[in-house]
């Protein structure tokens, strides 16, 4: 353990030693390159595009040129980058990242809620790309170095479509990103079409489960509360207020769900095996679903297939058809 | 000086004990708080984010009893909320705050230290390490049965103060020192693979739920487990009160009267332990209850092992169970996680009595 820690410490001094007088988004560094090769800047300068942008925590961000190292450390955002066809640029994900498939093949930085220094400093990225649990520690340590940090922080659907447009101006892929958000559009009217001219007693009362001991579910200020409510659907939990509510055993049974979503196999087990929601709606007829939780809860350009998939399973004889 | 004025008063005429004013008012203070204890548990099931009638609650109740005659006149769904909800989540919620007030009272008696509680010597990391492995293997935590994350919890507290006992033995005796020296460091030991074990696994959120302890899914085949574990442990922990009372002047004083002090600390232990590991490895970590209710006990009617022993029992009871309406109902339909109105509650409650209390007991 010590042997490896010294060498790790060995790395890191070596890597800072190295990346110190050639590199170029290191803010320190850059004016003891610009007095000797003054030139070259200049002539970079000219043809360098500045974009200058508010991430989703108010930070105010200046990104030089189109970057073309670039960290994810959400697995949202690493599908973003695939889905903008910026496979290439990618040089480092979290162990979360899994999707697609060739992402788990990138260079590691570490898991979700613990990253690497070390290695995001090995790795150089011109562009990193954080999330909202990085907000403490995570974006001031990486800003402290000299990194360029984006946080993508959506709340709503359009938020999310708003990040992908966002990542796609960052990195000079603004006609991929606009693609993919008016695919995205395309499908989510496509089913909000028909649900927003549903009636209240047509609506389903439905109960999404994130966890089964104690039950936890969605709140009213959440991405999946509006899928529920877009789908045709009554999130039940609303009531029980925001973020993401434990909800009482008994107030599940009085309100009766028709309709019950798990996204995890424990839960669905749960759900299924608990007598006491024996006598509910949902278990009664059947209308227990399963639901792959990537879907869901990353904000991705999968939320529009997150939409459609739900949309099946709340309003089945209006969706379960079309394909 | 009250326990030794009690111990001089029944040696001279022990058949009248009871006969004495100060004896008279304990027993009345016993029949007292079982009479509010059964009261709380009727207000506690009748209390829930859905509304039902207080009368409507006790019909159904009745209705479960045999030899009664009520034709139902509510909703499945309603006596379903009652009888199979909330009454087995009341019970087990005074089962367990019995249990860790009992257990409270009984550790501090045999350590002869006001700080200790139920957890002091492992339990409480045994239980969550044994937890965590089970939130981590394969098979499901759901579905029928027992569950293997309760039983892994189960055996890991029990395992833990065993290991412990072990560790903590010189030659024929077990110190009380080097027992919770050997339980404090080995808690650090099981607290920390505990913590690595929760961020590293992918139920994170179920662990993080267990650990802050939570009545929400109880149901009638875990009270059925508990209720006999607790009943056993703690009769056997109430036949023990009179030498905890001798124990309270000097081990080897007690050891001279002729009571066999290391038999004694290990049935004791291992009561004490039996019942809180069957309290904790259903419900998770509560903490306060098992500290502060045999102090308040203490403050309230004497240092007397054979009252301070039932009554802790029964306040613990009454506590947890009220503790568990609020955490229930203040933010309802949600909850609030029971240790953190264990605290709110416990903390002020027990700081008043000692203020008030200060100069009269101690």
């Amino acid at each position: 353990m010590k042997k490896k820690s010294i060498s790790w410490l060995l790395l890191i001094i070596a890597t800072l030693v190295m990346t110190i007088p050639f590199s170029g988004c290191n803010g320190q560094a850059q004016t003891v390159t610009l007095e000797n090769k003054i030139t070259e800047t200049i002539t970079v300068t000219k043809t360098v595009e500045v974009v200058k942008i508010t991430d989703d925590l108010g930070r105010q961000v200046s990104i030089e040129g189109s970057p073309s190292k670039i960290v994810s450390l959400a697995p949202s955002n690493t599908e973003i980058l695939f889905a903008l066809g910026l496979e290439d640029r990618v040089c480092g994900v979290t162990d979360s990242c899994d999707y697609p498939q060739a992402a788990t093949e990138k260079d590691k930085v570490g898991a979700f809620a613990e990253i690497d220094l070390e290695k995001i400093i090995a790795l150089n990225p011109d562009l990193i790309l954080a999330e909202d649990m990085h907000k403490y520690e995570v974006i001031p340590a990486l800003e402290n170095l000299g990194f360029t940090v984006v946080a993508m922080v959506p709340h709503t659907l359009q938020d999310v479509m708003d990040s992908i447009e966002l990542i796609g101006s960052l990195t000079g892929t603004q006609d991929e990103a606009a693609q993919v958000v008016s695919e995205m559009q395309q499908r989510i009217k496509a089913v909000t079409d028909i649900t927003d001219g549903l009636t209240e007693a047509e609506k389903v009362k439905t109960l999404y489960v994130l966890w089964h001991e104690p039950i936890m579910s969605v709140g009213a200020d959440t991405r999946i509360h509006e899928l529920i409510e877009k789908a045709g659907g009554i999130n039940i939990a609303a009531v029980a207020g925001e973020g993401y509510p434990t909800l009482a055993l008994e107030e599940i049974i009085n309100i009766n769900p028709e309709v019950i979503i798990v996204d995890s196999d424990t839960s669905l087990q749960f759900v299924l095996n608990e007598s006491r929601l024996e006598g509910v709606d949902a278990v009664v007829n059947g209308r227990v679903y399963s639901i792959n939780p990537d879907l869901t809860n990353r904000p991705t350009p999968r939320i529009a297939e997150a939409l459609e998939v739900m949309a099946e399973m709340i309003q089945p004889a209006i969706f379960a058809a079309t394909e | 000086m009250l326990s030794q004025q009690t111990e001089a008063s029944v040696m001279e005429e022990p058949p009248k004990a009871w006969l004495y004013p100060k004896w008279r008012k304990r027993i009345a203070a016993v029949i007292a708080l079982l009479f509010v204890l059964l009261l709380v548990i009727l207000f506690a099931t009748s209390t829930g984010s859905v509304e039902i009638p207080f009368g409507t609650t006790v019909s159904i109740l009745l209705s479960k009893l045999p030899f009664t005659d009520i034709t139902p006149n509510w909703e499945d769904g309603i006596e379903m909320i009652v009888w199979s909800v909330r009454l087995p989540r009341v019970l087990l919620a005074g089962l367990v705050g019995a249990a860790l007030a009992l257990a409270g009272a009984t550790y501090q008696g045999l350590f002869r230290n006001p700080l200790a509680d139920p957890y002091l010597i492992g339990v409480a990391q045994g239980a969550a390490l044994g937890a965590v492995i089970g939130f981590m293997l394969p098979v499901s935590a759901a579905g029928a049965g027992i569950g293997i994350v309760p039983l892994l919890a189960f055996v890991g507290a029990l395992l833990s103060v065993t290991i412990v006992y072990m560790l903590a033995r010189v030659g024929k005796m077990v110190p009380v020192s080097t027992l919770i020296l050997a339980g404090v460091a080995l808690g650090a030991l099981m607290g920390a693979i505990v913590s690595y074990l929760a961020i590293r696994s992918d139920m994170l959120r179920g662990i993080m739920f267990w650990l802050s302890g939570s009545f929400s899914m109880i149901e009638w085949s875990e009270v059925q487990i508990v209720f006999p574990i607790v009943v056993i442990g703690s009769v056997v922990i109430m036949l023990f009160s009179r030498p905890l009372n001798i124990m309270q002047l000097d081990e080897e004083q007690a050891q001279q009267l002729g009571i066999s002090v290391e038999k004694m600390k290990l049935i004791l232990l291992a009561a004490a332990t039996m019942i809180t590991a069957a309290a904790v490895s259903f419900v998770g970590i509560i903490g306060f209850v098992g500290i502060i209710t045999p102090h308040a006990v203490r403050l309230i009617w004497g240092p007397d092992y054979r009252f301070l022993l039932p009554l802790s029992l029964i306040s613990g009871a009454i506590f947890l169970i009220l503790a568990d309406v609020l955490a229930r109902t203040l933010i309802a339909p949600s909850e609030i996680p029971i240790g953190i109105i264990t605290a709110l509650c416990g903390a002020p409650f027990f700081l008043y009595l000692l203020r008030s209390r200060i100069k009269a007991s101690y």
